[in-house]
């Protein structure tokens, strides 16, 4: 079967373009740098079935990043029957550097003339069929957002499939010509493929190029000795940039004919950058937009009205003696305490309870189907397996209501915009606001998030950056925070949960901030590389595409909670109804079974976190063992709660009304932990090892040695930040022992990096060009 | 025990060994390490060691 590749610039409309041909639905991000890695699809409705594969985005074929020698390397190893370059035809000129380059390749061709529909909305027009005459590579404008001009592209691509194409360069009257053409000579001589192209790059002194053709590089310096150019010198990187886009510019001109724009006029993204990036207010529009995503989230009292009347909107099932209507809790009664109780819920709290409604009432059937079945059935079906499973799926409108949103600021546009104002604060810190990319990526997943860190160029920031990224709380840490700070509302009848749930996003935001000072300023040191990023328009993103998504996440969540965590759940009833001499144990007696055993041991771990030792041997080892469990999948903390709750806590029935919050708050009643080790409780799932994928993701990502410290980091980490918590939080006064602490620990750091000051990279350079001056007129 | 009991205690057990297997062939073969579908993912087909050769599809079944 012939295989095609999708190539060209970032955010041009390759996965677009790839979703349109193949029928598939891979991931489309309005931001640079979404595709890491290639992905392959089938394309049927050709003269004959067509493997297309999408190529992460490249400027050029130098690469700079890791996914970037990806495309480059399928391209010229893998020799694709067909190369579509995917042009973005608002940014013609921009787009056409990397399509010079193409051209050199000897690989058949066509350029697809994309976001034509864009040019079109813009009053501007592009003559496709000069420019294919200038540049001598067919031209097709297509739209792969409308679906526009796809057949016509791709029967074209099959047709020139057929037949071998030989490169041609761009350069012909460049000034380095002849030098391009001694070596693409020489190089055909060692029936080199695509001499002309590894010529070119040799020319220009290319890294990669110049490892794999070590003596062509003296035909090149001998070449550089001999030449001198009045404006570049023998810069000859820059000699053919100046070429490509001096004809790029010959032929562009004439083709495109745009609308007489004042030059002083905005386009719509530009006014809403001089908002959304504003030098001061951008941060805190930013903050401001996070808040309200986390309020529309988890609020239980939506736009603080009842807080705002003085708590006096009445409850639905409270009596009137107590300020309520007290209303009978019926099916219709129980359905509108969905959307109002004493306060107006927030959409994502409303959804939540819709689905607990439902939740309860499969758990009431299912108990009663049991009544004739035996205790340890009934116990395990209904306790441990609803119990454990429900109290994780209870969370899953939450979940999709913050994937919604994120998916929404990253589609738009907006997300890019973020990276690049966080950048000067990031800098600060060691890091790029390239950096921030994958760290937002880590409130959906760790995973992906981890593997988008290949666009970081430099080893040390992308080591730092996955360190990090399960400090940004994953959907799967959703049901833990919002258990918790429900837990702590319902028992404590204190705080707001969206504003915990907020809070502690923060802590992770501002420990991962710390946490990379405390690297880039000791053991990966080194400068901070630059930030150059395009940004993309906004633009709304499609419904379409949101449902898509949404429904994936949907189908993956259930999976995970039918498999991962329902075998969890039933390992965990298990252990806690078994003695170590395998006797059958009842709730009662669950202390002495297995998880109750290796909770009361590794119980005093957790003593300086709060939520130790100082919790009782009696549920006090089920925040040591639901922290353990949570390695598997996060969401099994929860999980242990809910199948652990109902058997500890005496008069506690599950069936009737269960969900996440209830359980926390029965174990926080049986335990007596206190608030600040039960923020010490979420800071610890937040911090620590992530689950057991998020680790081998981690292993694959980082060089080679620096997995094990990555886990020793994240133990320590999560083990001093839940110490601080906790301490603070009970004894305000530590603070300041612990400040004194971080004085110490920081004026030793600044003394050490003063003793010890980086070599400077600009001296090494320079030093080592004299060097090689000098020993160039030794020679002569 | 009772054919209910035993019947509970062979499903569950080996639901938990077929979830373990299922999980560890998977990451045998070099897939997903989040047990979700890649192609709806920012990261797809990335759930692997970095290599050149190979590619995931995401072609809908």
């Amino acid at each position: 079967m012939k295989k095609f590749a999708l190539a060209g610039n970032p955010n041009c409309g390759k996965t677009t373009l790839f979703n349109l041909l193949t029928g598939s639905t891979a991931y489309v991000g309005n931001w640079p740098g979404v595709t890491v890695d290639k992905r392959e699809g089938t394309y049927k409705r050709g003269e004959e079935p067509v493997s297309v594969v999408d190529l992460p985005g490249i400027y050029s074929l130098s690469p700079y990043t890791s996914e970037e020698v990806v495309s480059r390397n399928f391209i010229l190893d893998e020799k694709p029957d067909c190369v579509i370059n995917v042009v973005d035809a608002t940014n013609l000129e921009r787009n056409l550097y990397l399509t010079t380059q193409l051209m050199e390749i000897d690989v058949p061709l066509i350029i697809a003339l994309n976001m034509m529909d864009a040019v079109e909305k813009a009053g501007d027009s592009i003559d496709a069929k000069e420019l294919e005459q200038k540049i001598g590579v067919p031209v097709v404008e297509i739209s792969a957002l409308k679906g526009g001009g796809i057949k016509e592209l791709m029967d074209r691509a099959i047709k020139i499939s057929k037949a071998a194409r030989k490169g041609e360069t761009v350069l012909k009257n460049s000034p380095i010509a002849h030098l391009i053409r001694d070596v693409s000579i020489a190089l055909t001589a060692q029936k080199v493929d695509a001499p002309l192209f590894h010529a070119v790059k040799l020319t220009e002194m290319d890294e990669i190029e110049a490892q794999m053709h070590p003596e062509l590089v003296a035909m090149v310096d001998a070449f550089k000795a001999t030449f001198s150019n009045d404006t570049f010198g023998t810069d000859f990187e820059a000699i053919v940039a100046d070429a490509r886009y001096q004809y790029i510019t010959q032929n562009y001109s004439s083709v495109v004919t745009k609308t007489k724009q004042d030059a002083a006029e905005l386009t719509q993204s530009d006014k809403a950058d001089r908002v959304l990036t504003h030098r001061i207010w951008g941060i805190p529009i930013f903050l401001v937009i996070l808040f309200s995503i986390f309020h529309l989230t988890f609020s239980e009292d939506f736009l603080y009205l009842s807080a705002i009347s003085g708590g006096r909107l009445p409850s639905l099932f409270a009596s009137a003696a107590e300020g309520g209507l007290g209303w009978e809790e019926n099916a219709g009664t129980l359905l509108l305490g969905c959307f109002y109780d004493g306060a107006v819920f927030s959409p994502g709290v409303i959804l939540t309870n819709v689905l607990n409604l439902i939740l309860d009432s499969v758990s009431g059937l299912v108990a009663g189907w049991l009544n004739a079945a035996p205790a340890w059935v009934s116990g395990f079906l209904v306790d441990g397996i609803l119990g454990g499973l429900f109290a994780v799926l209870g969370f899953l409108p939450q979940i999709l209501t913050l994937f919604l949103f994120f998916s929404i600021l990253e589609d738009s546009g907006y997300m890019a915009r973020v990276a690049f104002i966080l950048d000067r604060i990031f800098r600060k810190f060691g890091l790029s606001g390239r950096a921030f990319m994958p760290m937002i990526m880590g409130f959906g997943c760790s995973i992906p998030a981890m593997i988008n860190t290949r666009t970081l160029a430099d080893e040390q920031e992308r080591t730092a950056t996955v360190r990090v990224i399960p400090f940004f709380s994953c959907g799967a840490k959703v049901p833990i925070l919002t258990a918790i700070a429900g837990g702590i509302v319902q028992a404590f009848g204190i705080g707001n949960a969206d504003l915990i749930t907020y809070g502690m996003y923060v802590i992770g935001i501002v420990t991962a901030i710390i946490a990379v000072l405390c690297m880039r300023s000791t053991t990966m040191r080194g400068e901070t590389p630059p930030f150059i990023m395009e940004l993309p328009a906004y633009h709304r993103p499609l419904f379409k595409s949101l449902m898509i998504h949404l429904w994936d996440k949907t189908k993956h969540f259930i999976q995970k909670a039918f498999t991962v965590i329902l075998a969890s759940t039933i390992l965990i009833w298990f252990l806690s109804h078994f003695s170590w001499d395998w006797r059958f144990l009842p709730d009662e007696n669950m202390n002495e079974s297995i998880l109750a055993g290796i909770g009361m041991l590794i119980q005093p771990i957790f003593t300086p976190l709060g939520f130790g030792s100082q919790l009782g041997r009696t549920a006090g080892w089920v925040f040591a063992v639901s922290a353990i469990t949570g390695l598997v999948a996060k969401e099994n903390v929860i999980a242990t709660f809910g199948t652990l709750a109902a058997c500890l806590v005496s008069g506690f029935l599950i069936p009737e009304e269960s969900d996440g919050i209830l359980e926390a708050s029965a174990i926080i009643a049986q335990t007596g932990i206190t608030i600040p080790a039960l923020i010490a409780f979420i800071a610890f799932n937040m911090t620590t090892i992530p689950c057991f994928a998020a680790c081998a993701a981690a292993k694959a990502e980082l060089p080679a040695g620096k997995f094990k410290w990555t886990l020793l980091f994240w133990l320590v980490t999560s083990y001093i930040v839940s110490t601080v918590i906790y301490l603070v939080g009970s004894w305000w006064w530590t603070a300041f022992i612990f400040a004194g602490i971080a004085a110490c620990a920081a004026a030793a750091i600044v003394f050490w990096n003063k003793k010890h000051p980086l070599k400077d990279n600009h001296a090494k350079k320079e030093s080592t060009a004299q060097t090689a001056g000098a020993s160039e007129e030794e020679e002569k | 025990m009772n054919w209910l009991e035993i019947t509970v205690i062979v499903v569950a057990a080996a639901f938990v060994a077929g979830v373990a297997v299922y999980s560890l062939v998977r990451r045998l073969r070099g897939k997903g390490g989040c047990g979700c579908d890649c192609a709806h993912c920012a990261g797809c087909s990335s759930c692997k060691p970095k290599t050149d050769s190979g590619t995931e599809s995401t072609e809908k079944k």
